[in-house]
């Protein structure tokens, strides 16, 4: 008996392609809705600025600047959004650094925008560009005054690409600028992904902030840097002797960045939880990390900032010791520590050797009642092979 | 200036008088520059829907505040790549950026001189009153070397910057000089830099009595606008450069009125469309059309002489149309002269 052939229905096609972390920061940025882009070259993060710039070819309504430094990218991005645009920048440490002030007035104005730092080994120009994670504090604490920022941190491609729209998200809903932190590592890693199927099922936060020139007429904004009152019957004059005012706007905006972290609790809690010491590590180092998974536990925070102090306090509670291995001295390890009011051992991966090698080095150290500082090698009394990296 | 009366009356809609008086020192230059900005905003029918201030720090930057514009006052010197991405996200809109020379030239530098190259589309006031005046006095960019601030007792040991020369450095980007005791030329040059498509600086020397002048041997405010009325001199029309003391506008190359290209430094060869393509043709205003808006404005101006002091008051604060009041009060405009 013959059968009519049936419409051959093939399955939907994956599309899976090599993908590398700094283009799906770029494309999760896109999946987001960020339309404009500026940005300063600077290894290893100026894959992002390549791509955009070849974007933005492509798609006129995204903007793109190839800015003069890493000062006017930021700020730039900053007039950006205050005129409708969703938009970012990506650097690295030095040029976050530079960065910094216009940190600090998108968080004292408002402005939602995204900072992608991809980390490499500094202080200064460091060693350009080995992996590091030395810009934790930086992102808490780098520019003047107090505030509450938020950052996260993926230790993969498709996470790059999740994280990157999570960001976008927070920065909307808490009128803030958001950090994506990321590290040579991360940002170079080359992994097989779908990203048409990630970008299918991501939420996509309105804009929040009413563009320049379509407000209320009669009302015209003043967005300033300086302390402002911003309701009532001096709105529109300044502040700047007046303590009560500072207080009301500096808890609001540290309560809505607080309300907003709660919805990016963002972490991952695994390897063999039943075993007695948990390892808390992020980035790129806790993908090293992973061969230890049949003998420690894992916490790893996807939110930096604000630290997830509940979540981790519930966690590890459950353990006997807690280790923080990452590539700095020890800066979330402090955070932990202060935070839990226990003690938290630490193995930092400096000058940019993240290797499973150093990191069964150094929790045989630390597990061993040894120090968290490492052997110091001594000088080389011959020449060593020059750095292939040369000077950066 | 027989536009003068008419101008004056409807800066008010532009201004936010409730916030008067204002935080600069009395005698100061920069609340000149803001009434005039004001009364070309007003002239040209731009309003908060369609033109965006960006300041900077200093005396200057605070202007913002006090114009019924949305404004953002920037960090200290980054004006230009704020005001910059506006007009990229934004190209209906226009930019008219206001700071001072130190946030201008000094700490805002670098932006200045890319903005330039970049050729962005942005009307740059900078009020140049060659100090640092916010913090009490101290040696700016702009600083005429020899000239004894807090910061220099001896006497400034550096020459200015060369204002004219960054900005002329670009074949695209036009350059005006005036004062503010030229009120009338710095209106009309702050007109033609916001009309200009591309890149336009207007270098507005005003006078900063308290942290300055009185130092350096003036006795008042009025003795330094006294002092800008006695040395400075308009251009030559066809002017290819201007002198310390001249006032005027350098237009782009290629530019078809007054300072056209024949006037161009002969060693700027003229830019091919080809090569500029960034750059439109800036709408050229020859000497006719100026005639006819002379004209049209002092017909308004002879219209509104007309009328009550209470109704031409309405008129400007935009209650009133010119012509619903002169039909109240039953005068023909076309009658008028």
């Amino acid at each position: 008996m013959q059968r009519a052939a049936a419409p051959r229905r093939s399955p939907p096609r994956p599309m899976r392609k090599l993908t590398q972390g700094n283009e799906a920061v770029f494309r999760g940025a896109v999946a987001a809705g960020a339309s404009y882009y500026a940005g300063y070259p600077i290894s290893p993060s100026t894959e992002i600025l390549n791509v955009a710039s070849g974007w933005a070819a492509q798609h006129p309504e995204f903007r793109f600047l190839q800015a003069e430094d890493e000062i006017a990218s930021a700020n730039a991005i900053i007039g950006a959004s205050l005129a409708g645009a969703k938009s970012f920048t990506a650097t690295s440490g030095p040029g976050f650094s530079l960065m910094q002030e216009a940190v600090g007035y998108a968080q004292k104005v408002g402005v939602p925008c995204v900072f992608v730092n991809v980390q490499r080994v500094g202080p200064a120009t460091g060693m350009p560009t080995m992996p590091g994670q030395g810009d934790i504090m930086q992102v808490r604490y780098g520019s003047t005054g107090d505030y509450s920022p938020l950052a996260f941190y993926p230790n993969g491609v498709e996470e790059a690409f999740r994280v990157t729209v999570q960001a976008f998200n927070a920065a909307e809903e808490s009128l803030s600028p958001v950090v994506v932190l990321s590290d040579t590592f991360v940002a170079h890693l080359n992994e097989v992904v779908d990203l048409e199927e990630a970008a299918s099922g991501v939420e996509i936060a309105p804009r929040t902030l009413v563009p320049l020139g379509q407000h209320e007429i009669g009302k015209p904004r003043f967005f300033a840097g300086v302390l402002m009152y911003e309701h009532g019957p001096n709105a529109g004059e300044p502040a700047t002797a007046d303590a009560d005012e500072y207080v009301r706007q500096y808890y609001a905006a540290k309560h809505r960045h607080a309300e907003v972290a709660k919805r990016y609790a963002l972490y991952e809690h695994g390897w063999n939880v039943d075993a007695k010491v948990l390892i808390v590590c992020y980035g790129i180092v806790s993908r090293v990390a992973s061969p230890l998974a049949p003998d420690y536990a894992l916490f790893r925070p996807i939110r930096i900032h604000p630290l997830l102090a509940d979540e981790l306090a519930a966690i590890a509670d459950r353990y006997d010791q807690i280790v923080c291995i990452e590539a700095n001295d020890g800066q979330y390890a402090d955070m932990v520590e202060l935070t839990l009011r226990r003690e938290v051992k630490r193995v930092p991966l400096l000058g940019g050797r993240i290797s499973l090698e150093a990191v069964r080095d150094g929790l045989g150290r630390v597990l061993g009642g040894g120090p968290s500082e490492p052997p110091i090698p001594p000088a080389p009394s011959e020449a060593v092979e020059r750095s292939p990296l040369g000077i950066g | 200036m027989p536009e003068l009366a008419f101008a004056e009356l409807g800066f008010k809609r532009r201004v936010k008088v409730d916030l008067f008086p204002t935080i600069w020192c009395p005698g100061c230059g920069i609340g000149t520059i803001m009434i005039q900005l004001a009364m070309v905003l007003d002239e040209m029918g731009l309003d908060e829907t369609n033109t965006i201030i960006v300041t900077g720090i200093g005396c200057t930057g605070r202007m913002g505040s006090y114009l019924q514009h949305e404004s953002v006052y920037t960090l200290h010197g980054r004006t230009l790549p704020v005001a910059e991405a506006i007009r990229a996200v934004r190209p209906e809109m226009h930019v008219v950026v206001v700071s001072g020379d130190g946030d201008t030239a000094s700490i805002g530098g670098n932006h200045l001189i890319h903005a330039i190259r970049r050729n962005a589309p942005l009307t740059v006031l900078c009020n140049n009153n060659e100090i640092y005046g916010l913090t009490g006095g101290q040696t700016g960019p702009t600083t005429p070397m020899g000239t004894k601030t807090l910061s220099s007792p001896a006497g400034n040991p550096n020459t200015p910057i060369n204002l004219q020369g960054l900005v002329r450095s670009s074949p695209h980007a036009l350059y005006a000089k005036t004062t503010v005791y030229h009120q009338l030329h710095m209106r009309n040059v702050i007109r033609e830099a916001i009309e200009h498509p591309g890149f336009a600086f207007v270098d507005i020397t005003s006078q900063c009595i308290e942290n300055n002048g009185r130092r350096i041997g003036f006795a008042s405010a009025n003795e330094m606008l006294t002092f800008y009325r006695k040395t400075y001199r308009r251009a030559p029309k066809d002017a290819a450069q201007l002198a310390q003391f001249e006032i005027g506008v350098l237009y782009p190359d290629g530019h078809g009125s007054n300072g056209s290209a024949a006037a161009a430094p002969a060693e700027a060869t003229p830019t091919p469309e080809a090569e500029a393509p960034a750059v439109k043709a800036r709408p050229v205003v020859d000497d006719e059309e100026k005639a006819r808006r002379r004209a049209e404005s002092q017909k308004r101006l002879a219209l509104m002489q007309q009328l009550d002091p209470e109704v031409k008051l309405r008129v400007a604060r935009g209650e009133l149309t010119l012509g619903d009041a002169l039909r109240e009060a039953g005068i023909d405009p076309d009658a008028a002269g």
